[in-house]
């Protein structure tokens, strides 16, 4: 089987889904890890040398493009996905076995991609576009001595307004669970299941990525809107 | 457990032949007995049909006895109804109380195209094991029973995926009508043993092609034909059908 015909069959197709997704999980880690210090108490020093030191490392920049790639990718294969899956059933059952056999969240992975899609687009509109193709006010700090832009005050500033907060948690809750289902799922899809490890995915993709980075990525605007 | 007659509303799907619409239509059954299996019903109702000089319901079945895979019908909602590891015919009356409705409706996939009414045609499974689903050996002497060593772990394995009797309640229950519990068992049950190893690589290949050409969905893992098949075929089975998939897909050099 040629690489072009395996990567589209439906297991190359799913490969495709499982590895980009399981690389944006890891890029998840190191971007709540960054935020976080947008709840520092230090006037935003932190965070700005941070998002300067981001914004104009070239090795982070490559990753950077990389990363959009890889969620375009990921978003297009699943559609390809969930239209042919809608295809393989024409007509309906009258009665679905609701949750009885899958849990609802397992099923609603393309609702919840769709959901953080949308997310993704209002969030980087709203501080990547504005960090990179906009005149924004600027800082100095002694330890970096040029002055650098305020992505600080952005973001606080965007926080106070309440519909922003709102459509951030919504996105928080989609991804928890996209998580909880979609990071077990790769590891299935890799024909990683066994009775050794499987206790370990579980456990990292419910408690992990399905609460605590989505958690995480949640209190920081609802932080900002009440402070 | 005590015995008990029941009257039940049933909503069947009627379609004449595979082009026509179909439709739901409804009947009454009364005095079915609790100790009747869900077909032995469907005869009482056929029986009543005939009688009055309707056209019976057509629906397949062969053993009445849960091996032969042929009782293809969704109930109220679940394939093969509401009972876990159960084919249509061993699920029995007792599983409905009297005034019960219950909706009965054939599989649904563009792959499982309908016949008539109940009946499905489940010919996609026999060409996705025409793919490769077997193993070649030689004609001649039957080779003694123990003379290649095999684990007994791995015969069991091998074994409980043998189990797999084709039914299709997998693809039924799927969201995706996804068929891959029903090939990951048919792999799995070869993929495990030596005589299955020759044809390994081309064996996962050509049966996933195959399964992707009678137009079934992809798999999203959500579990549920697990948890409707009548012979608890397990899910590690599609997770070595993708290893073995994969594996042939970057070591196999055609």
């Amino acid at each position: 089987m040629k690489w072009s015909q395996f990567f589209n069959t439906s297991i190359g197709k799913k490969l495709l889904v499982g590895i980009t997704g399981l690389f944006l999980c890891s890029f998840i880690i190191v971007h709540l890890a960054g935020n976080v210090q947008l709840l520092y108490n230090d006037g935003g020093k932190g965070f700005n040398t941070y998002a300067a030191f981001m914004g104009h490392n070239s090795l982070i920049q490559f990753i950077a493009w990389g990363l959009k790639i890889v969620i375009l990718l990921h978003a297009i294969v699943a559609i390809q996905l969930t239209f042919s899956n809608r295809k393989a059933r024409p007509v309906k059952y009258a009665v679905s076995p609701g949750n009885q056999t899958s849990s609802w969240y397992s099923r609603q992975m393309a609702i919840m991609g769709s959901i953080l899609f949308i997310f993704i687009v209002v969030h980087l509109s709203d501080f990547w576009w504005k960090f990179h193709y906009q005149s924004l006010p600027t800082v100095s700090y002694e330890a970096t001595g040029e002055p650098i832009k305020d992505l600080y005050t952005v973001v606080q500033f965007a926080f106070k307004e309440s519909w922003l907060v709102v459509l951030y948690v919504i996105g928080m809750i989609a991804l928890s669970f996209h998580l909880i289902h979609g990071f077990k799922s790769a590891f299935q899809t890799f024909g990683l299941n066994h009775v050794k490890y499987n206790g370990l995915i579980n456990f990292v993709g419910v408690w992990l990525f399905g609460i605590l980075i989505p958690l995480g990525f949640a209190i920081i605007p609802v932080v900002i809107f009440f402070k | 457990m005590e015995h008990y007659n029941m009257g039940l509303t049933l909503k069947v799907w009627r379609q004449k032949n595979k082009d026509d619409q179909g439709r739901f239509e409804t009947y009454q059954v009364k005095d079915i007995s609790s100790e009747m299996s869900f077909l032995e019903m469907f005869d009482v109702l056929n029986e009543n049909l005939i009688n009055e000089g309707k056209e019976p319901i057509a629906f397949d079945h062969d053993c009445r006895e849960g091996i032969c895979g042929m009782c293809s019908m969704h109930i109220n909602g679940r394939a093969h109804g509401p009972w876990a590891g159960t084919t249509t015919c061993q699920l029995h009356m007792r599983a409905f109380k009297d005034g019960d409705t219950v909706t009965v409706e054939p599989w649904r996939a563009a792959a499982f195209p309908v016949v008539k009414d109940l009946t499905v045609d489940r010919g996609a499974f026999d060409r996705i094991i025409e793919a490769g689903g077997y193993i070649s050996v030689n004609t001649g002497n039957a080779v003694d029973a123990n003379a290649i060593p095999i684990a007994k772990d791995k015969a069991d394995a091998a074994f409980a995926a043998a189990a797999c009797i084709g039914c299709g309640a997998c693809v039924a229950a799927c969201k995706n009508s996804s068929a891959m519990l029903f090939v990951s068992a048919k792999v799995s049950q070869l993929a495990q043993l030596p005589q299955g190893e020759p044809e390994r690589a081309t064996r996962a290949l050509n049966m996933v092609a195959q399964m992707d050409k009678e137009g079934f969905g992809s798999c999203t893992n959500t579990g549920a034909c697990e948890a409707e098949c009548p012979k608890e075929i397990s899910l590690t089975n599609i997770a070595r059908l993708n290893r073995e998939f994969i594996r042939a897909g970057f070591t196999y050099e055609k």
